[in-house]
């Protein structure tokens, strides 16, 4: 994990395996092999554009960097789950990536920040999206911030804006799926506190307050364990979700529901 | 004074972009494009933005075209239909394509490796003078850009017109 966040800038050091990786971009054998080794894959294939840098490796994709007609671009191409039967493997991807493509969509035309689509191929399962360059996570960040002990109010500002930009991608019915700090970038200079919203290949449309309490619990979740003695920021998020959404009582009111029901989801199946 | 511009995902392939003002045979170079007498898509600049856009619309006709998956019937007809946000082939070529009052043209050819390109062919049956892409902006009309790809005014605060364009250029086929 180490190696994943002294990377270049903006990498998301996130879950599964390290992406060590050699100059063509292949990951090598200690890192991502633990994943694909795990499903019994072939070792990883070349970047699909010349000139593209593995820059991390999850369990759903594994995300390039590199120019794509001139501009500054992340390749997310996602990874053939070959235990599945050929058929669902299909359309789960393309379902997985439609959904992808549509949310990015649908926060730009409500006013959130994301990244901007170039390019869906579905043949190779890719898709292209803007780079945002020179940016971190709102994991790494906060990290910094919390080692450097610095002035840590501003980190209240910070979870008051999280706050804003979750309630106005929650008014517009939009539900993340994978609400985590490292799928928040800052764009930067960091101090204008001006957040993009990244990731969204779990993200569904909902009006359920219920889909939108179990976001919010995600996040709590993963916010509380990443980072220590942060329930502060945590209730300061909250506070400015409540304000800035107009549809926020019954949402808090599930979050504190599923949280009384402890960690895993039932009911769904 | 044209724009030149690989596309990364087909090494073979170069796409080069040429603007003419005041044009004065649109009628005749319409024609031509219909007949496929003259090479490359023709296009109204009144509703390009930045050479990006003919880039990312080059980029995704190209694609179909090699998968076999184009929704058109020929290359050129396919960058045109890519640049619209909507699905409907014949409003793409009424907006994005040139009438035969404009006066202004702008020409995009996807060229092979193999195949060498003569601009000076092409340039010779424009009348008109040809002109550096530097000029495009004095050429877009932003405003009727803005209510064609419909965009909200949220938005406009995000990001560049160009950001919400290829946005909705390249997901139009989920939305």
């Amino acid at each position: 994990m180490a190696a994943a966040s002294a990377g270049p800038d903006g990498v998301r050091s996130g879950e599964a395996a390290d992406p060590a990786m050699d100059e063509t971009g292949n990951a090598n054998a200690n890192g991502a092999a633990a994943a694909a080794a795990a499903v019994g894959e072939p070792e990883a294939e070349a970047p699909p554009l010349p000139g593209l840098q593995l820059v991390h490796q999850g369990a759903e994709a594994r995300v390039y960097r590199g120019l794509f007609l001139g501009r500054a671009a992340v390749a997310k191409l996602r990874i053939p789950k070959r235990y599945r039967h050929p058929a669902l493997e299909e359309r789960l991807s393309r379902r997985r990536m439609a959904q992808e493509a549509r949310s990015l969509l649908r926060c730009r035309r409500a006013g959130i920040s994301a990244p901007v689509v170039y390019f869906v191929d579905y043949v190779t399962n890719s898709i292209y999206l803007e780079d945002i360059v020179g940016s971190i996570t709102v994991q790494d960040h906060i990290n910094s911030v919390q080692r450097s002990e610095n002035d840590t109010s501003s980190l209240l500002t910070l979870a008051e804006k999280m706050g804003e930009v979750l309630a106005r991608m929650h008014d517009e019915d939009l539900i993340h799926g994978d609400l985590t700090t490292s799928n928040i970038l800052l764009r930067p200079p960091v101090e204008k506190l001006d957040l993009v919203l990244i990731d969204f290949g779990l993200s569904f449309i909902s009006g359920l307050p219920e889909d939108k309490g179990v976001d919010l619990y995600v996040l709590e979740k993963a916010f509380l364990s990443t980072h220590p003695d942060t329930e502060t920021l945590f209730q300061a998020l909250l506070k400015s979700y409540a304000a800035t959404s107009k549809k926020s009582g019954p949402v808090v009111k599930k979050l504190d529901e599923v949280r009384l029901r402890g960690r895993k989801r039932s009911m769904v199946g | 004074m044209e724009l030149t511009h690989g596309l990364e995902l087909f090494p073979d392939c170069t796409v080069t972009i040429l603007l003419f003002n005041h044009v004065k045979n649109a009628a005749a170079l319409r024609k031509k494009a219909m007949e496929g007498s003259i090479e490359g898509a023709l296009i109204n600049p009144a509703m390009i933005v930045d050479p990006f856009q003919i880039l990312v619309a080059a980029n995704k006709a190209v694609h179909l075209h090699r998968i076999g998956k184009m929704k058109t019937r020929t290359l050129n007809a396919e960058i045109i239909f890519s640049l619209s946000p909507n699905n409907n082939i014949s409003d793409a070529f009424k907006k994005f394509g040139i009438s035969d009052s404009d006066t202004a043209v702008l020409i995009v050819l996807v060229v092979d490796k193999e195949k060498t390109v003569n601009l000076g062919d092409i340039v010779t049956q424009v009348e008109g003078q040809q002109v550096s892409l530097n000029e495009l902006p004095q050429l877009t009309d932003t405003a009727r850009v803005k209510k064609m790809y419909k965009v909200t005014p949220q938005e406009e605060k995000l990001g560049t017109l160009l950001d919400s364009i290829v946005c909705r250029m390249s997901t139009k086929d989920v939305i």
